[in-house]
């Protein structure tokens, strides 16, 4: 047991130090935060200006904007890690692989959750949709899907970070993967604010509690095997 | 120049004689889009040395160096440190082997002593705090300690990377070129590092053209070229022929 | 030679199989002769997922021993279930269209999930490309194929679920003959269809794997040469005794 803590607390600083040096360094969360803003505009454009029409696809622009933003706010984080081979060196401390993982996907999710809340907050506003509601299934909601979209995003972007072309292949292969996930995120947001009329939310966020499982087990016992070479 | 501090590693104690070697490889071949970088070397180094590692450029020093401190596996062949193979225990071999190459794996916007921070958490150093302000003041940057790494020169940031190792409890130190980029202080730095850990029991593999300043330092020599080693001298450091067939065998001073 | 026989048994196992489906099988009776291209295109969709199950396996397998023929098979299953893929999703479409009046139907499970399973497979080999070194090359598209894998059941499950939330006849389904009360010809039909395809898919794959180790070989004689010509002796070395 105490192994797993201390693979705990190594993930955590970790997460710690990716957290201090993405505030420190290039402000790219709050460029990120308002990339989203930028997408959600764009949107209302693409599909407004019937208010109805919006209201109705608002789940769906809520996650598609998350999804989007997210996938660039978590592979920012293994940028960090390109300054002067800083990744080599990580992958040389006496530590374990898992915990690499989890703390690089801890920092994601950190990033992921603030960016999360803040476009719901963002669609309730600009769609009209009333998310104050139900707020404590829709904030369930956007906390599950965060650690999904962070359990992928961390993995891929290992896997993409010393790659030519990341900049296209991360979407590429992220974008399939994440598909249920964002399905099931859709309808359990759909479902919650319509006041879950066929009571499939549970059904919904149950999937999304599945496929965290298995994307953070799949993620934490094949991320190592990037850092060998 | 002050004194350094090496935090003894209780593996490096005893007699060499009675320690495993620090170093043995076996017909060890890495190659890089289909050309060899090593191409067959088999090499031992006795606990407790200090071995320079040289040859020309392209003749495999680093890539040698780089695949005893795991960062990359080897494409043919085996090896051992402290008699851990590589491949089976790859993370009993970090906890003993440290690297200094030359990318220093610094992070810019984090300052000198929040690097070493993190990596004294990495390397679950005891006492954190204390030894990362003796490892800060050893390598000369107490002053500018909390300055971020991206307002550091090359050499700075050398020398802050030799501080990091010694957070850590190695017996085997690997270095890649490490008077590049440093001034008269930050050599002798290096040079009051190499006596530490010669008295420490700790073996160091260096490679570098800096013969002639290294010289006091040494037990012994290896020379490769084009991924072979061609000689070897020295106390405690022998090499073999690989044995593939066909092959040349080394030099008769090897044996 | 053994390859070649089962190229043949397939090929002739396909064209009877295909002959029955078109023209022996009694036609739906509410769908007609379109629903017949059901047979192969079903066949091809598991086989899709059945390649793509050899791909992630081959890969954990080269993690486990490293041997380079494990990446062999992964590839080959990658470009053997592409194919089945893409003919898959193509027979859906030309069944779909005569049907529901449009190519593609959001509300059919297979179609969208198989549609899934293409782009993962595209990206698998469009990554595989990236990397030169055959090595690491094994490495990273296992981990791409584990992972992909891995999700294929999750949108499976949340396609079916979503599929479920509107009641909607399933008109592009097998379900209708997969049932009990199905009469065993189209059963039939179905499962011999399979089976020649499945012939079908094993040559290809076999013919595929010689390749991709045919190749392999080829990269690992060139590798031992180069490495035996680097220890050749060079004249101009005279190594000595490094002096102190």
């Amino acid at each position: 047991m105490s192994a797993l803590r201390a693979d705990a607390r190594i993930a955590l600083e970790i997460a710690r130090k990716d957290a201090v040096g993405e505030l420190r360094g290039r402000h790219a969360i709050v460029s990120t935060l308002f990339f989203s803003a930028v997408l959600l505009l764009l949107f209302g454009f693409a599909l407004g200006p019937d208010s109805a029409r919006l209201a109705a696809a608002a789940p769906g622009l809520l996650w598609l904007a998350v999804v989007f933003a997210g996938m660039l706010a978590v592979s920012r984080l293994h940028l960090l890690e390109t300054d002067d081979d800083a990744l080599e060196q990580l992958a040389l401390y006496p530590i374990s692989r898992r915990a690499i993982y989890a703390g690089k996907a801890l920092a994601g999710l950190a990033v992921m959750l603030l960016l999360g809340l803040l476009v719901l907050a963002a669609v309730g506003i600009l769609f009209a949709v009333d998310v104050g509601a139900a707020w404590l299934p829709l904030v369930a909601t956007v906390v599950l899907g965060a650690i999904g979209i962070a359990a992928v995003g961390t993995f891929y972007a290992g896997v993409t970070v010393r790659l030519r072309a990341r900049e296209v292949m991360l979407p590429l292969l992220m974008l399939p993967v994440l598909a249920p996930l964002l399905l099931a995120a859709v309808k359990a947001t759909a479902a919650a604010l319509a006041g879950d009329p066929f009571g499939d939310l549970g059904a919904w966020l149950q999937l999304l509690v599945a496929f965290d499982v298995i994307m953070v087990v799949a993620g934490a016992a094949t991320y190592g095997y990037l850092l060998e070479d | 120049m002050p004194q350094t501090t090496i935090y003894v590693s209780p593996r490096s104690l005893g007699a060499p004689d009675s320690r495993p070697p620090s170093v043995v490889t076996t017909d060890l071949a890495r190659l890089f889009a289909g050309s060899p970088a090593l191409a067959g070397v088999s090499l031992r180094i006795e606990a407790a040395r200090t071995v320079a590692l040289l040859g020309s450029n392209g003749a495999g020093k680093t890539t040698l160096l780089r695949v005893l401190s795991t960062a990359i596996r080897p494409s043919y062949g085996r090896a051992t440190v402290d008699g851990l193979d590589l491949a089976r225990d790859a993370d009993l071999v970090r906890e003993r082997v440290a690297y200094l190459s030359h990318a220093t794996g610094l992070y810019d916007d984090l300052t000198a002593r929040e690097n070493l921070r993190f990596a004294a958490a990495m390397y679950r150093t005891p006492e954190a705090g204390g030894r990362v302000a003796r490892a800060l003041s050893d390598a000369g940057l107490a002053a500018r300690a909390d300055d971020r790494v991206r307002d550091y020169s090359a050499g700075m940031r050398k020398r802050l990377a030799l501080g990091r190792i010694l957070l850590g409890q190695p017996s085997l130190v690997l270095l890649d070129e490490p008077y590049a980029s440093l001034d008269a202080d930050g050599m002798s730095l290096v040079d009051h590092l190499l006596t530490a850990w010669r008295d420490a029991g700790v073996s160091v593999l260096i490679a570098s053209h800096a013969t002639d300043r290294l010289a006091p330092f040494l037990d012994g020599r290896v020379v490769l070229e084009r991924g072979l080693v061609s000689a070897v001298s020295g106390d405690g450091v022998t090499a073999e022929a690989p044995s593939l067939p066909g092959a040349a065998p080394v030099t008769e001073a090897a044996r | 030679m053994k390859t070649r026989i089962l190229g043949f048994v397939a090929l002739a196992a396909v064209a009877v199989m295909l002959v029955v489906a078109l023209f022996v099988v009694p036609a739906d009776l509410n769908q007609g002769d379109a629903q017949r291209i059901m047979y192969p295109h079903v066949a091809s969709a598991w086989l899709g997922y059945l390649s793509f199950g050899v791909t992630a396996l081959a890969g954990i397998l080269w993690l486990w021993k490293r041997d380079l023929r494990f990446d062999a098979v992964a590839v080959a299953g990658a470009e053997i279930g592409v194919m089945f893929t893409a003919f898959a999703i193509w027979g859906g479409m030309m069944w779909g269209r005569p049907i529901w009046g449009v190519f593609w139907q959001w509300e059919d499970p297979r179609l969208t999930t198989t549609a899934l399973l293409l782009a993962l497979y595209v990206g698998y080999l469009l990554f595989r490309r990236l990397t030169d070194d055959p090595e690491r090359r094994a490495t990273r598209a296992a981990i791409v194929g584990i992972v992909a894998a891995v999700d294929i059941p999750i949108v499976h499950f949340s396609v079916e679920w979503w599929r479920g939330l509107h009641q909607t006849a399933t008109i592009g389904s097998p379900d209708r003959v997969l049932n009990p009360a199905a009469p065993m010809v189209f059963v039939g039909t179905l499962l011999g269809t399979l089976a020649a395809f499945m012939l079908a898919w094993l040559y290809f794959m076999i013919r595929r794997y010689q390749l991709a180790r045919a190749e392999l070989g080829r990269e690992e004689q060139v590798r031992r040469e180069r490495i035996e010509a680097a220890r050749a002796p060079h004249p101009a070395a005279s190594p000595t005794e490094v002096a102190r």
